[in-house]
């Protein structure tokens, strides 16, 4: 049963969690309702019906064919038909759209007569993904109108129909997109940016509740009444905020894989477990912080840095393997490195927990990094300093 | 001396205030200095490799033919793509998918020679990890060139071969042309840094002025009901507000051209804007945001409390603004509160005059929005400076 020497701590621990409405703000709140932001913001998975324009000048029966084929399809909507190209730029550049198709003059004469006009199209790649997704779009009618072109003349000349078409694309690579075939942005995003952001959350909430008490000068009275021990005065204190942080990265993962019904092809214990572990990890990477910097400022600066550059450095958009050497190895010092590599393999890729062993592994070496460094930060609750 | 020139002195002397404040405080000059500086300069360090390259795949080659081993031989030619190694069937190529050694396996079927050689289409089955997108991307393109590639090499043979009654082509009789704007390499740097430091001006600002706004709430509990000093009684709400907000944009002058004109310059990302342009857009995005983070500093009651309320707003408001989820595509609710957010603006009027070469008249949109948001959040300082004061005014009399 509890201890009556973790009894104290325990009770002063939940007291002050409740004494502020911020403690709930930051550890509930934030993350569940960033978690909604994302699932609703993205909930289409990909931005359909790019704003797009065209430049007709060609006016033909061919030249309408072209428009009616960017139409159709999903990912380009055409808002205008400009009167030349140098409208259509000054419409990107004020940003009513995101690129435009440009038929020649005399365009269905050429195509026809085998002078070979040229079909071009401008993609304003400043917005990485509605750029390339009005690229694909542009180009996919571009070479199958160029290739409908084609066919038919062929056709024409005699040629089978299969025949013909194996001329135009002799070899056709179909690629498939394993776990996540929709590419859908929302499943790529959520899975790898909500832990990142809970992970920041717990760094800083651990940060600001220890140091709390260094700035108040009352770390001596909580030292106290954890009988002098450190190790009983942390446990009070953080145990609570880890009963509530496991619930809210419970019910994350319960929004995600339950709610959303993101791909998890692998076992839901797995992501229970480095869930679980991750909460932990964090934890300790903010305790670490606070013991080496006992001051709540920069001790919540570090913290700050370190989880808004996660973002970036724990590679969930641009490859680790990409980067340069000396900024890479930052990667592995983040805990969500780790729940992410274990995400991929145990929901999106569903291989077997053999393959993510060395991932809950480093998940554990976190808390023992972290206790190294307790002696310090008793230290500094022993004769609390506070700078501000 | 009138009323006006009296108002004005009020505003210089909050002006000077709020700069000593600033000056003297290393919290609030790590994140007004320390934070803008350091930051564009290790996000570079992180993208500045800018493409995915030599990402290795692996081949299970049913056909193994010469015919196969040229398409390999071609695959792995490309920028994007490293022949890892080849694997005895689809169990083992996904072992060592498992394992992350590849991120893609490309299946080759056994008619795959005979099909090319009978002039029959032949699919080629390639299967991409998606884990990241950019990994998928690069595959993707890489093999649409590749099989771009292939078709005028196979197709011109077949041509000659059947005879010429085929018209006289090598490859297709349409050309087709693409042209790339803004972020004409496609690189991740050049198109993720001209957002991300508009938002940095935004946030480190923010930061400031909340941890200014914790310190002064702790003050005002110290001191209460001692002494009733505050700065807004002894010079009018107004005049205070803005000395502040004057004070935050003078500071910000010298970091928004290091961050705007600089940083792009150093690291070679798209640079083509008007100085004049960005810099008057930038006055009321700086506007803006400071009467945004005085607003904010409001609800701050200890210093460090910036910490908790501010730093994971980055993130949503990278969202909101646009750079990765496109604008056009939010539901409504998020659409309009983006709109609410200066850096959404700064953001997307930055973009287009940096990378795309608008003029600020094209970029008018983003320039009033800005306008409207300063005028709006100082009104809002403003009412809430009136409403405080009245309500620590009551708390003195009783």
């Amino acid at each position: 049963m509890l201890s009556p020497a973790l009894k104290g701590p325990l009770l002063r621990g939940i007291r002050s969690l409740a004494s502020r409405k911020m403690y709930i703000f930051a550890m509930v709140a934030v993350p569940l309702g960033v978690t909604l932001f994302f699932l609703t913001l993205m909930g289409e998975g990909l931005p359909l019906r790019t704003p797009v324009g065209i430049v007709d000048l060609d006016h033909s029966q061919m030249s309408r064919q072209v428009t009616r084929a960017l139409n159709a399809g999903e990912l380009l909507e055409i808002r205008h038909d400009y009167e030349s190209y140098g409208d259509a730029m000054e419409a990107v550049r004020r940003g009513d759209i995101f690129g435009f198709f440009v038929i020649p003059h005399d365009f269905q004469r050429d195509a026809i007569g085998g002078d070979t006009p040229t079909l071009s199209f401008c993609t304003n790649m400043t917005y990485f993904v509605p750029g390339t997704l009005s690229f694909k779009g542009f180009k996919t009618v571009a070479v199958t109108t160029a290739g409908s072109v084609v066919k038919t003349t062929l056709v024409g000349t005699g040629m089978a129909d299969d025949t013909a078409q194996s001329l135009l694309q002799p070899v056709v690579p179909q690629v498939n997109p394993i776990g996540n075939p929709w590419t859908n942005y929302n499943i790529y995003l959520t899975n790898s940016f909500m832990p990142a952001l809970l992970q920041l959350m717990i760094m800083l909430v651990t940060i600001y509740s220890i140091s709390f008490e260094i700035k108040e000068g009352t770390s001596v009275e909580w030292l106290a009444d954890a009988r002098g021990s450190i190790i009983r005065a942390l446990l009070g204190k953080l145990l609570p905020q880890t009963a509530v942080f496991l619930a809210v990265g419970m019910c994350i993962l319960g929004m995600l894989f339950g709610f959303a019904h993101f791909p998890l092809h692998g076992s839901v214990w797995a992501m229970a477990l480095a869930m679980a572990l991750l909460v932990v990890a964090s934890q300790a990477m903010g305790l670490f912080f606070v013991s080496i910097l006992p001051n709540p400022r920069l001790a919540l600066s570090v913290a700050s840095l370190t989880g808004i550059l996660t973002f970036s450095i724990a590679a969930f958009s641009f490859p680790v393997e990409s980067m340069y050497g000396p900024v890479a190895i930052f990667s592995y010092i983040l805990p969500v490195r780790y729940y992410f590599l274990i995400y991929v393999n145990e929901a999106l890729n569903g291989v077997a927990l053999y393959y993510s062993r060395y991932y809950f592994a480093a998940l554990l070496v976190f808390p023992l990094v972290a206790s190294t460094m307790l002696w310090r930060l008793k230290r500094a609750c022993m004769k609390p300093v506070y700078v501000p | 001396m009138n009323g006006i020139t009296k108002w004005f002195i009020q505003l210089g002397k909050a002006f000077r205030q709020e700069m000593s404040t600033v000056i003297h405080d290393a919290g609030v000059l790590l994140f007004f200095i320390g934070l803008p500086v350091l930051y564009p300069l290790v996000y570079t360090a992180i993208y500045n490799p800018e493409e995915v390259r030599e990402i290795p795949f692996a081949v299970v080659d049913h056909c193994r033919s010469a015919e196969s081993r040229r398409l390999v031989r071609q695959a792995d030619a490309t920028s994007a793509m490293k022949l890892y190694d080849y694997a005895p069937d689809m169990q083992s190529a996904r072992a060592l998918m498992a394992e992350g050694k590849v991120y893609g396996i490309m299946e080759i079927p056994s008619d795959y020679s005979k099909c090319i050689m009978t002039g029959r289409q032949a699919t080629v089955p390639f299967y991409a990890e998606m884990s990241l997108l950019l990994r998928y991307r690069a595959f993707l393109s890489a093999l649409t060139d590749l099989q771009l590639h292939i078709t005028q090499e196979v197709t011109a043979g077949r041509l000659a071969s059947a005879g010429a009654a085929a018209p006289p082509i090598s490859g297709l009789p349409i050309n087709t042309q693409a042209n790339i704007l803004g972020d004409t390499q496609q690189g991740f740097a050049s198109f993720i840094m001209p957002g991300i430091v508009v938002l940095i001006l935004q946030q480190s600002m923010v930061l400031g002025i909340c941890l200014i706004g914790g310190t002064a709430a702790e003050r005002r509990r110290r001191n209460a009901p001692l002494a009733y000093s505050s700065d807004m009684a002894s010079h009018g709400p107004m005049a205070t507000i803005l000395g502040k907000a004057l004070c935050y944009v003078v500071f910000y002058i010298p970091v928004t051209i290091y961050i705007l004109h600089y940083i792009p310059t150093w690291f070679d990302l798209p640079h083509i804007g008007n100085p004049a342009d960005y810099l008057l857009l930038m006055l009321p995005f700086l506007l803006a945001s400071a009467f945004f983070g005085i607003m904010l500093g409001n609800l701050m009651r200890q210093r460090e409390d910036a910490f908790i309320y501010i730093v994971f707003t980055s993130v949503v408001f990278l969202f909101l603004s646009g750079l990765t989820w496109p604008r056009f595509a939010m539901p409504g609710l998020w659409h309009a509160l983006a709109g609410a957010i200066p850096a959404t603006w700064g953001v997307e009027g930055f973009i287009r005059i940096n990378s795309n070469g608008a003029t600020l008249a094209e970029s008018s949109e983003p320039f009033l929005w800005l306008w409207g948001l300063a005028a709006a959040y100082l009104a809002a300082c403003y009412a809430i400076a009136r409403i405080t004061a009245r309500g620590r005014r009551a708390n003195r009399s009783h």
